[in-house]
């Protein structure tokens, strides 16, 4: 029913990698993000669209494979489904695989609530060799079934209108029923349902839920406060297991699973004979034992090469009136307050767009391009004999990937593991990848002076350390990973428009959150810098920072801010030594430039990423992280120091 | 027919699921993966230094990648002696 006073709520919902989230930003404009890795949406994204004089509210779900959670992320999507009855679902199926993705089609008509089906990706599946008869798939399921390709916006204005047809009408489809002696245990135990049972979505799906779920708890309150119940639900399970050999759950899926495959079987003819597409042979090599590990060496030195000859000249380009512009503001000002002032906002500004964004959009560029091409999942394949070393499994290597570029969604991402031991061991290792932030500064300082491949040689050396805490770390943790069950999707054309897209709504993001903390830092330390207020902290700091580390004492400031944003101590570092960004070997060596660059890159996560690990893994872990950081941050840049001398 | 796991089953060749072995967590994962007893499955690939395996359901048409201790918990027999 829709609600008064307040917009009809359109839900999206669909398995994995359907094309939900592009679907959804396609109607939407740029707010989900998608790839093509399982399960990239993590938390739901609302957005208001008008359509034909309507306004509807918009929620993208992340996806889901069933409507029994195996992990926080599809939990997400339960707690929406079961606490606000939407007044629409929108089911998005990948129609080239649509036999697996109606089972959870099936699922949902089980809820009863009016529903439209986007059978997304029929480009795709008429590749395959798939003819679907959309008006048979239609009536079989008793919902409305509508072909979209959202990567070209196809389908989307059809799909809305029916959207809205179903609204104004409210046509709820009725379940399809199963084998008749199973159907039969459902109705016994529906009957035994009390009148003020807490009633999800209907009496039925309630039932089936009640057999379904895994849940001790629920059998465990349930015995203390409706024995009588319980026993019939036991009686059910036991009834369902004996007939079938099989545990009741199981017996269920199997229903939905072979009314799936009848349901494919008579709307579906796949033509016989289907050709290997080049695709699939690209695949091959990609996954081939021994090319595979190669292709993935030869894709991550790439991916970080081309991001410095892109962003390098870059970079060279803008520094120059950069310099000249702060050059001729001396001159004009002097040492004055003013000067102080224009100088920390030109250098924040400047600093931004001149070091910063050169290297930063190739990098979101590459990362949407790896993603959406659907090599993240190939990689955490290839790479799950690495993870198993490290205490993990192959599905991290997602959160991992993603936290070189921002280590903020990574740690959302570890919600895609299933087990907290593993999100625990992920999330306290995703501050040690070098992300967007530090890639600049060890592109712009490493790379820069001392050549790329030493910036290489830092990553190398960050992944071989990111595998050494982890082992350590997992042996504090008694259980072992549950292991890997991973889908791999095929392999996509990735659609340029959603890359860009993404880079465009990243980029949105840093300037709009993270170029303000930078200004506001560069500001700050220009009028510490005038009160000298930064030669107090400096002092302070100075036994760890000139006597440990073997840094000019101007530095330790730099450091602190570090805290706020990772680039902000590189522009911090310019500023504080008071030099231009080409002259700074000439107050600083190349070994102090690389102790400076190590210990930045290990110390202390950013605000950002501590207030994430809070919210999403706890306070005790955000704390844990950041002691981990920093003992790291400290022991390691002494060692380097000891090795390489000042 | 004999029945043998996942792990010591022979690449390219038509297998059907025959059992699951694991707990009901790993169980549940597979099915909801669209794994379901009696599918048709095949080894797709190894990889060195004995890491995952990759199967492919021809039933549900889905491709899973699957740690080695999950494999070794499926039971399959072989359906048909060459593709």
């Amino acid at each position: 029913m829709t609600k008064e006073n307040k917009f009809p709520e359109i839900i999206f919902i669909g398995q994995p990698n359907c094309g939900k989230s592009t679907l959804f930003n396609a109607i939407a404009g740029l707010k989900a993000q998608t790839s093509n890795f399982p399960g990239t949406t993590v938390k739901h994204t609302h957005s208001k669209v008008s359509y034909l004089g309507k306004i509807l509210n918009i929620i993208d779900l992340p996806g889901t494979y069933s409507l029994n959670p195996s992990d926080p992320a599809e939990r997400v999507v339960l707690s929406h489904l079961f606490l606000e009855k939407p007044d629409l679902i929108v089911n998005v199926v990948d129609a080239s695989i649509l036999g697996r993705s109606l089972e959870l089609t099936l699922e949902l008509i089980e809820l009863g609530y009016p529903m439209v089906v986007a059978l997304n990706m029929i480009d795709l599946a008429e590749k395959k060799g798939m003819d679907i008869d959309l008006k048979k798939l239609a009536k079989y399921l008793g919902v409305p079934v509508i072909p979209t390709i959202a990567t070209h916006g196809r389908g989307i204005k059809e799909l809305l209108e029916t959207a809205i047809r179903i609204l104004d009408n409210q046509s709820a489809p009725s379940s399809i029923k199963w084998s008749k002696d199973v159907e039969d245990r459902i109705e016994k135990l529906e009957k035994k349902l009390p009148s003020k049972f807490p009633v999800v979505a209907n009496k039925r799906f309630t039932a089936i839920k009640m057999i379904e779920t895994s849940k001790l708890y629920f059998d465990k309150m349930l015995k203390e406060v409706n024995p009588s119940l319980k026993k019939a639900l036991d009686k059910t399970r036991e009834e369902l297991k004996e007939m079938h050999n099989a545990p009741a759950y199981e017996v269920i899926a199997a229903e939905r699973h072979h009314l799936a495959l009848k349901i494919l079987e008579e709307s579906t003819i796949v033509k016989r004979g289907k050709r290997v597409s080049w695709l699939e042979k690209v695949d091959d090599v990609i996954m081939h034992p021994l090319l595979g590990y190669l292709i993935l060496l030869a894709v991550f030195l790439g991916f970080f090469l081309l991001i410095f000859e892109i962003g390098n000249p870059i970079e060279e380009l803008l520094l120059n009136p950069l310099n000249s512009l702060r050059h001729y503001l001396l001159l004009q000002l002097g040492h004055s307050v003013y000067y102080y002032l224009i100088d920390g906002l030109l250098q924040g500004i400047g600093g931004g767009a001149a070091i910063v964004l050169p290297y930063f959009i190739p990098l979101l560029f590459l990362m949407g391009f790896l993603e959406d091409v659907g090599y993240l999942a190939r990689a955490g394949f290839l790479m799950d004999t690495f993870m198993h070393r490290i205490g993990l499994h192959g599905k991290s290597i997602s959160p991992f990937i993603l936290g070189f570029g921002c280590n903020v969604p990574a740690v959302v991402s570890t919600r895609i593991l299933e087990s907290r031991r593993d999100r625990i061991i992920t999330s306290l290792l995703i501050p040690f990848i070098p992300c967007s932030a530090r890639t600049t500064i060890i592109l712009a300082l490493i790379a820069f002076y001392l050549g790329p491949i030493w910036a290489l040689g830092f990553y190398v050396f960050s992944i071989i350390l990111v595998a050494v805490i982890g082992r350590l770390i997992s042996l504090f943790f008694k259980t072992p990973s549950p292991g890997l069950i991973l889908e791999i999707p095929s392999l996509k054309i990735p659609s340029l428009k959603n890359i860009l897209r993404k880079t465009f709504f990243q980029l949105k993001s840093f300037i709009e959150f993270a170029w303000p903390i930078l200004i506001a830092g560069s500001v700050v330390l220009s009028v510490f810098q005038l009160l000298n207020l930064d030669k107090v902290i400096n002092y302070i700091l100075s036994p760890l920072v000139v006597r440990g580390l073997g840094l000019p004492q101007e530095l330790g400031v730099t450091l602190i801010f570090s805290f706020l944003r990772k680039e902000l101590s590189l522009i911090m570092m310019l500023q504080a030594l008071g030099i231009n960004y080409q002259n700074l070997l000439t107050i600083i060596s190349k070994q102090q430039l690389v102790i400076f660059v190590v210990f930045i890159n290990f110390f202390i996560p950013c605000l950002s990423t501590v207030a994430i690990l809070w919210k999403e893994i706890g306070k005790k872990i955000a704390f844990l992280s950041m002691a981990l950081n920093t003992s790291v941050a400290i022991i390691i840049s002494l060692i380097v120091r000891l090795i390489i001398g000042t | 027919m004999k029945i043998i796991s996942l792990i010591d089953a022979p690449p390219d060749r038509l297998l059907r699921i025959v059992a699951f072995l694991g707990g009901h967590g790993v169980r549940r994962r597979l099915l909801a993966l669209g794994f379901h007893k009696y599918d048709v499955i095949e080894l797709d690939s190894r990889s060195i230094f004995r890491g995952p395996v990759l199967v492919r359901d021809l039933t549900s048409d889905t491709s899973l990648a699957l740690g080695r201790g999950i494999a070794q918990k499926i039971m399959v027999e072989v359906i048909d002696q060459r593709k």
